[in-house]
């Protein structure tokens, strides 16, 4: 049972205004660029400019020279350290300055050292590297033909193919498909694209020579686990190291992985004895950081006349770039994929994935995927929209009679995902509502006559976040826990710190909230503390929409192990049996005489001061939660668009978004994330793509080509709430976080076939930039 | 490639006069944050594009990034810094706040610029004006429809609040 | 990066005096901004450079010209250009297809078609800023070719023509850039 707490204690659903906002508005954020440190020197990085070529040499004598220049690192440098390679999170290896070969264009190849950074710009302009071409590898159909140039020579199996994983039952689908009588397919395309955060990524690594203890401030969604590699990879020991992620300017995943960047910079003061910054341009956070998709999907569905769904069919080639540098849990190489079944009752359901290598890039698992979900959930809306193309069914009723029904949960996927709570009916129908949608279905059909364009489009997504329970989930062998430690002064205040790190989700705010709720401590008087692993409980940090499910749980479980304490010391005070007392947010009284009561602050108080025998002194907990399953937050947007017939230009006319994500902490927060979430959806629907061309240029790799919407671009969003909490969770919540990301591409693909249906559209890949629009409009001979 | 000589170059920033002798190719945005060690504008690309680096010179908002420092001397500079006088809020501030217009609050300082200039041009401004006063400031967390909400906030204030600081006349700033 | 750029201009010189000096690369090289041929390996392959500024940016291609065809009968010619920056920050490539015309006032019209590959970060920047360079060379390229061939046959060695290179203005090729965007063709 959930108390409602006042909106002066501000627990669970109170839209209480941000506590870390004050110093973002006054211009005192501490990020890692605003990091200065006494005697600190600046690295730059030097990169391939080729996709591909051996490395025949590389000259560091000019640069050396130059006045001011205090060292250059390159591959041949850190091999000598056995530190050239490094693992990455997918248990493949990396390059942190190429020795041999380069295999992606602006890879890293060596660092310049200086004291300021335009005397390092300077000196990485004076390094002289010798390379010979060798034939390059963009396609990934390609990568694995017989005549494909071998991209990993260091690999024992000499072929690009990186990992094949399957799930479902082949053999059973397969039959189904032989014998149905309806079968829709689409083959779906998720471009490569880049969570661009407006902070790029980039460390202060120092270390103190008289200590012997290396602190490194880093843009890190995951402080400990880096700290835990930073100590196997660099042979430090664990307790000599820190890590501190101060503010972060946004992560969306891209500040998960380890770059090559924190690296060299971490060698470059261990040899000098220096703190040294290296921070990435905008143009090398595009190049070479985690990049997002590229996932090359077919999809197929095998139906009834009447449109009931029977069997699912994926195949998807992935391109992971030149290093397999996705971060994912151990298990799951393709991430949380098989989600794909989505929203809907598939009887039988197969899916099998094949990774490959190209020249380019590293990364894949970013962008606010939750794991590949992204992907998932685009392909399984697209193609239920393609069924229900072939039916001539309206896209609503299909999703409305495959719905997994409400009674079912908690429900088992047939690709073996436990779907703890969901009610897709009810969301759907609010969001039909919200739009309008018959009078709009009208409107379509009256602008058809007239040869107008306008469609509509639905999502009708499920998301699988939280990761997660520790037999099945781990990164690199840590186990997915989370974790947080709550401690109550003695004047009825509080301090808790988690594992996880927020990079603008307003943890300082809910976190907070969440002890309120508990402890009916007001979240004014609980401060929050993440991202520095020297004071903070381990824990995997913030991505993948994990912190409510894993942290927040472990936030109310830590708060109850001080309300039981609290209750001890209660019954102490009040002269009374635990058992002849009732909680209620802020205090425990005497069933019966509520007047017997003592507040959480005076019992705070008594912990140091008057402390019942036998019982140690203090109020504070840890706890260390292992979600017992994952959680699967849902939703259903729809989008109506126009298309301009004469530039190809789509137009956004209305977006609803019903979510739901269980029971929500501050839905002032949540309603931010949301749109923050579309806005990116809206960017990858319409505007983003990094391409690379024949010869591994990119192309996308500034925001000349990457376009980012801005406010002018950016339709006004309506949001709505149904609410299913979870059944497994401390306090039902399902976290949020990146639904927005996962269900909105679709919605807007959904909505511009829509508008073209008629002229026998089916499908068209993303970007849908006005010139693709505009192209399909002259096929179809209906261009203005 | 010797090192240019250095120029002296004067600024009041924030009300408070400061020079320095920098290279001739300093940007400004490096000077302000390294130099003055005003770190509230920041650095988000290097195309300028972003407007993370958005400051007024001499009453106009300009990206600090496509500048030099030595083009600044003798100019007026306001920042983030400066918006809040004797340790109270600027009504866009508050606004900001009240609204929800920031999440991990890398773009504010730079968006707070542009508000700032847009609504001393334009004290009502519409939706669409709104939306087009900040077209050149980029924000990858919030959709920008809690940012329009709050300069609708801060303009509401400001028109019934007559002594709402509108231009900074005295030294503000914490530094 | 491929580019695929079409010019034609013409020379007032009769068509022999104009193929015997297309046809020798070394006299060629003297024409275009920046080049010089520094070696002969073989009767059809020389070495060369060629040094690209564009405003303050300078880029130092080491290469390789090849003579692929050459058909005096029809006065065509097909040369191969290959280079890499000596700093290591990217190649170029380039395959031409010169071919003469009589023209009726006795003169010749010389048409060049050229394939040019770029890779490295020039290529990054997409057509929009290759094609302008192109293009500004080939326009100081005309000028010289045509300079050259007003000089009497027996002027002896031709100046080398690196020795004093103007950079390309950077405000010039962007403002070309911009416009082209709007260009229907250019």
């Amino acid at each position: 049972m959930i108390h409602k707490t006042s909106p002066e204690v501000g627990g669970m659903g109170h839209s209480i205004k941000r506590k870390e906002d004050l110093r973002f508005i006054q211009g005192k954020g501490n990020y890692v660029d605003d990091v200065h440190l006494p005697g600190m020197v600046y690295g730059q990085l030097v990169r391939s400019p080729y996709a591909h070529a051996r490395l025949k040499s590389v000259n560091t004598d000019k640069a050396k020279k130059l006045p001011g220049v205090l060292a250059v690192i390159t591959g041949e440098d850190l091999a000598k350290a056995n530190l050239a390679w490094m693992p990455t999170l997918s248990y493949d290896k990396q390059m942190v300055l190429a020795t041999g070969k380069v295999l992606f264009q602006s890879q890293e190849v060596a660092f310049v050292v200086a004291e300021d950074r335009y005397i390092a710009a300077d000196a990485a302009e004076l390094v002289e590297v010798e390379y010979e071409e060798l034939p390059v590898l963009v396609d990934p159909h390609k990568a694995l033909d017989p005549d494909a140039p071998l991209l990993r020579e260091d690999r024992e199996q000499k072929n690009n193919h990186i990992f094949h994983w399957e799930v479902g039952d082949r053999q059973a689908t397969e039959q189904v498909f032989e014998k149905a009588p309806v079968k829709a397919s689409v083959h779906a395309f998720f471009p490569r694209c880049h969570p661009a955060p407006l902070e790029t990524c980039g460390c202060v690594a120092d270390f103190n020579r008289a200590t012997g203890r290396l602190t490194v401030y880093m843009t890190s969604q995951a402080p400990h686990v880096h700290r835990t590699v930073f100590a196997l990879v660099g042979g430090i020991p664990e307790n000599n190291i820190r890590v501190v992620s101060p503010d972060i300017g946004g992560g969306f995943g891209n500040k998960v992985p380890v770059y090559p960047g924190y690296v060299c910079a971490i060698v470059a003061s261990l040899t000098l004895g220096l703190p040294v910054k290296w921070i990435e341009t905008r143009s090398e956070n595009l190049q070479s950081t985690g990049f997002a998709r590229d996932y090359h999907m077919t999809a197929e569905i095998a139906a009834d006349r009447d449109g009931k769904m029977q069997a699912l069919r994926v195949k998807t080639l992935a391109d992971h770039g030149a290093f397999n540098a996705a971060a994912q849990p151990t298990k799951f190489p393709a991430g949380l994929f098989s989600i794909c079944t989505g929203s809907y009752e598939y009887p039988n359901a197969f899916c099998e994935v094949d990774g490959v290598y190209t020249n380019k890039a590293p990364g894949g698992i970013a962008y606010r995927c939750s794991f590949r979900v992204t992907e998932a959930a685009y392909l399984i809306e697209r193609v239920v929209d393609v069924l229900a193309l072939e039916l001539k069914m309206d896209p609503a009723e299909l999703r409305r009679k495959n719905f997994i029904p409400a009674a079912k949960f908690p429900y088992k996927s047939s690709l073996g995902w436990t779907y703890d709570s969901g009610n897709y009916e009810a969301a759907m129908n609010l969001a039909l509502e919200k739009i309008g949608y018959r009078q709009l279905r009208a409107e379509q059909a009256e602008k058809r006559k007239k040869g107008e364009l306008m469609g509509i489009g639905i999502s009708s997504f499920t998301e699988i976040v939280g990761a997660g329970p520790a037999h099945t989930f781990d990164i690199l062998g840590i186990k997915m826990f989370d974790s947080c430690e709550i401690r109550v002064h003695p004047t009825g205040k509080a301090m808790a710190r988690m594992g996880t790190k927020s990079q603008g989700q307003g943890h300082e705010t809910t976190y907070a909230q969440i002890v309120a709720q508990e402890l009916g401590i007001p979240a004014a008087d609980v401060t929050i503390e993440e991202g520095d692993t020297d004071t903070a409980p381990y824990g995997l940090g913030t991505y993948a929409s994990r912190s409510t499910p894993t942290s927040g749980a472990a936030t109310a479980m830590a708060a109850r192990k001080i309300r039981a304490k609290a209750k001890k010391i209660a019954a102490y005070l009040l002269e009374c049996n635990e058992n002849d007392l009732e909680w209620e947010p802020g205090k425990f009284y005497v069933k019966g005489t509520p007047s017997k009561a003592k507040t959480i602050q005076e019992i705070a108080f008594a912990a140091y001061t008057n402390i019942p025998p036998g019982l140690e002194a203090g109020l504070e907990a840890v706890d260390y939660y292992d979600p017992p399953n994952l959680t699967f937050p849902f939703g259903t947007y729809v989008c109506v668009v126009d298309i301009d017939k004469g530039t190809g230009e789509v137009k956004v006319r209305r977006f609803v978004a019903v979510d739901d994500c269980g029971n929500i902490i501050n839905p002032m927060i949540v309603e931010g994330q949301i749109h923050g979430g579309l806005t990116e959806g809206l960017g990858i629907a319409f505007m983003q793509q990094i391409d690379y061309d024949e010869s591994g240029n990119v192309q996308g790799g500034s925001f000349m080509d990457y376009l980012l919407p801005t406010a002018v671009e950016t339709p006004h969003w309506e949001t709505a709430k149904t609410c299913t909490p979870s059944p497994h969770h401390p306090f039902g919540a399902k976290g949020v976080g990146e639904s927005p990301n996962v269900g909105s591409p679709a919605a807007f693909v959904n909505a511009v076939v829509d508008a073209l249906s008629h002229l026998g559209v089916k499908h068209i890949d993303m970007p849908i930039t006005p010139a693709k629009v505009w192209k399909v409009l002259q096929e179809k001979g209906v261009a203005a | 490639m010797a090192k240019t000589a250095e120029q002296l170059v004067r600024v009041t920033v924030n009300g408070r006069e400061r020079q320095a002798s920098v290279e001739p190719r300093l940007l400004l945005v490096h000077f302000i944050r390294e130099v003055l060690q005003l770190t509230g504008t920041h650095v988000g690309c290097d195309t300028s594009h972003c407007g993370a680096c958005t400051v007024l010179l001499n009453g106009k908002t300009v990206k600090s990034c496509t500048m030099f420092a030595v083009q600044a001397d003798g100019g007026e500079l306001l920042t983030v810094e400066g918006l809040s006088a004797n340790g109270q809020l600027h009504p866009l501030q508050e606004g900001f706040k009240e609204e929800h217009g920031l999440q991990c609050g890398f773009c504010t300082p730079g968006m707070l610029m542009s508000s700032y200039a847009l609504l001393r041009n334009n004290p009502r401004p519409s939706e669409e004006e709104i939306r087009w006063g900040i077209s050149g400031n980029l924000c990858r967390c919030t959709g920008y429809q809690n940012i329009v909400s709050a300069v609708r906030y801060a303009a509401a204030k400001m028109a019934n609040d007559k002594t709402a600081p509108v231009e900074m006349a005295e030294v503000g700033g914490t530094r | 990066m491929a580019l695929k750029i079409e010019k034609s201009f013409d020379v007032g010189q009769p068509v022999e005096k104009v193929w015997a000096f297309l046809s020798d690369p070394r006299k060629v090289a003297t024409c275009v901004p920046g080049a010089q041929i520094t070696d002969q390996v073989d009767e059809k392959t020389y070495k060369g450079t060629i040094k690209v500024k564009v405003g303050p940016s300078v880029t130092d291609y080491n290469g390789e010209v090849q003579i692929v065809r050459l058909d005096p009968q029809n006065h065509e010619i097909e040369i191969l250009g290959k280079g890499q920056d000596v700093r290591g920050r990217g190649s170029a490539s380039m395959k031409m297809t010169g071919k003469l015309r009589v023209l009726d006032n006795g003169g010749t019209e010389v048409t060049s078609v050229s394939e040019i590959g770029v890779v490295g970060i020039l290529a990054q920047m997409g057509s929009r800023v290759i094609t302008e360079v192109s293009n500004v060379m080939f326009g100081e390229f005309v000028k010289r070719f045509q300079a050259q061939l007003q000089q009497p046959a027996d002027a002896g060695e031709s100046p080398a023509a690196s020795a004093d290179v103007q950079p390309i203005k950077a405000t010039t090729v962007a403002w070309a850039a911009a416009k082209g965007l709007f260009r229907e063709k250019s």
